[in-house]
């Protein structure tokens, strides 16, 4: 089943084509790579699926309805976006405490989410004294907090080093088991290859390719991605 | 009732607002001691008036402070996880114009504490006394109160409507240091429906030469400027998209 589902998504922002006919499916129990060179419209349609941006046209549903549409959308969708911030003031413990409150989920599961991601010793720090790691971290902790059945996550394994690439991993595998759909974003392709059940390629907000790793032609992932973007042929 | 405790909850983990609230009383202090050490007369029944009416200067802090709460949003990029958790924006712009005007009523009843005890302390040391029986003090307090309240939430506005924090106080400050004189000068008699002009009318002191409405008609009318800024923002500028 379909946790996530996009139809026929397009967004043009003037004459800029950033998504174009997008169509694909995210399925619960597995996790699904987006990839895509820098600018190939993954972080549009991310954003359009989190109801930030408007669609042109098309639509991405969550469970069947349009992420507005939610009654409670962080019980159901947790997200990571490169947009999402932090006050630099406030204690990261704050941060979910504020996002706890909105969403009606309890002070209890911020210490959980805490623990989760290993910042309970970093709780009660302002955010400005956090590293890009810790900032991911407390990132991923906010879109966990609702224990949510579908993940979105833009490019999560920024600014976290070799380890913490490997936790995020046993992480995510974990959190798929559990019949969570989730979507990870990424132009890494080498962390990718080794996380996802799927993947879903698009190159100038087209789609290239969606389905099982293996059913890419090719050597590898690496040159599948780079045959289906062009980017071979380019000299890029 | 969880969006506005929610924005209560959002200006307690910060120290900014705090910071503003003491910056506001110190030009409370500074304000109404520089009138009575620039010679003010105290048999004059207004001066006492003029100097507990400082606290209604801390409306400018109080405008401040409202648009740090909304554009703020923009500038940490936090407003991305307010409105994954509300979706519906108009509701959350809402909520922060009760929240902050509520914020507002409170910068406006500690500045109201600290300008009339300054005052009173003057008074005393030049031979009088504040006469707290005297309903004028009241009046003017209380419609210093209500301006700072109304100064909040139209900062919530503004900042929705120009989502920048530096470009909003930046308007906002030029607004009342420059622009609304010169307006003032264009309209004549109009110029007391402007904002700076509405809330100089509430604290209820007389002034010779110059034209203001009541009291109640300038918080009317600052309200108003908050709901349509609000208004306004939530059919512009908040609709669009968040990246």
């Amino acid at each position: 089943m379909a946790q996530m589902s996009v139809r026929g998504l397009t967004k043009h922002f003037g004459a800029v084509r950033a998504v174009e006919n997008l169509t694909f499916d995210v399925p619960s129990g597995g996790i699904t790579g987006f990839l895509g060179p820098n600018g190939a419209g993954k972080t549009t349609t991310l954003r359009i699926a989190l109801g930030l941006v408007r669609p042109t046209a098309g639509e991405a549903l969550i469970d069947g309805s349009r992420y507005a549409d939610l009654p409670q959308p962080r019980r159901v969708v947790g997200a990571v976006l490169e947009a999402t911030g932090f006050h630099p003031g406030r204690r990261g413990r704050d941060h979910l405490r504020v996002l706890a409150q909105q969403a009606g989920v309890s002070g209890r599961r911020v210490d959980e989410v805490l623990e989760l991601v290993d910042l309970t010793r970093a709780a009660d720090r302002r955010v400005a004294g956090y590293s890009l790691g810790m900032r991911q971290r407390l990132g991923l902790a906010s879109a966990l907090l609702g224990d949510p059945e579908v993940l979105v996550l833009d490019e999560p394994s920024n600014g976290l080093d070799p380890a913490g690439i490997a936790w995020l991993r046993d992480l995510l595998r974990g959190l798929a088991a559990d019949g969570r759909a989730i979507l990870v974003s990424s132009h890494v392709l080498s962390e990718v290859a080794q996380t996802v059940d799927q993947v879903v390629i698009v190159h100038e907000g087209r789609l290239r390719y969606a389905g099982r790793l293996d059913g890419l032609d090719g050597d590898s992932l690496e040159a599948a991605f780079l045959s289906l973007t062009g980017a071979g042929r380019s000299g890029r | 009732m969880t969006g506005l405790r929610n924005e209560i909850l959002k200006l307690r983990t910060v120290r900014g607002p705090l910071l503003l609230l003491a910056a506001g009383q110190l030009v409370v202090i500074a304000g109404a001691s520089g009138l009575f050490v620039s010679g003010a007369d105290i048999a004059d029944p207004n001066t006492p008036l003029r100097a507990v009416a400082h606290a209604g200067l801390v409306s400018i802090f109080s405008l401040i402070l409202g648009i740090v709460g909304m554009a703020g949003e923009y500038r940490h990029k936090t407003v991305t996880d307010t409105f994954l958790g509300t979706p519906r924006r108009g509701r959350v712009v809402a909520d922060k114009l009760v929240v902050y005007a509520a914020a507002g009523v409170a910068v406006g009843l500690v500045s109201s504490v600290v300008s009339t005890t300054i005052t009173a302390l003057w008074m005393s040391g030049k031979g009088g006394s504040l006469d707290l029986s005297d309903p004028a003090v009241w009046r003017t307090l209380a419609g210093c109160v209500v301006w700072n309240a109304c100064f909040a939430a139209i900062g919530v506005g503004l900042g929705a409507l120009i989502r920048n924090v530096v470009g909003a106080i930046a308007v906002a400050l030029a607004w009342i240091a420059l622009v609304e004189g010169i307006v003032s000068q264009l309209l004549g008699d109009l110029g007391k429906w402007l904002p700076f002009a509405s809330g100089v009318a509430l604290e209820d002191i007389p002034a010779a030469n110059v034209q203001q409405l009541p009291p109640w008609g300038g918080g009317l009318v600052l309200a108003t400027y908050a709901v349509v800024f609000a208004a306004v923002a939530v059919s512009t500028t908040v609709r669009r998209d968040v990246s």
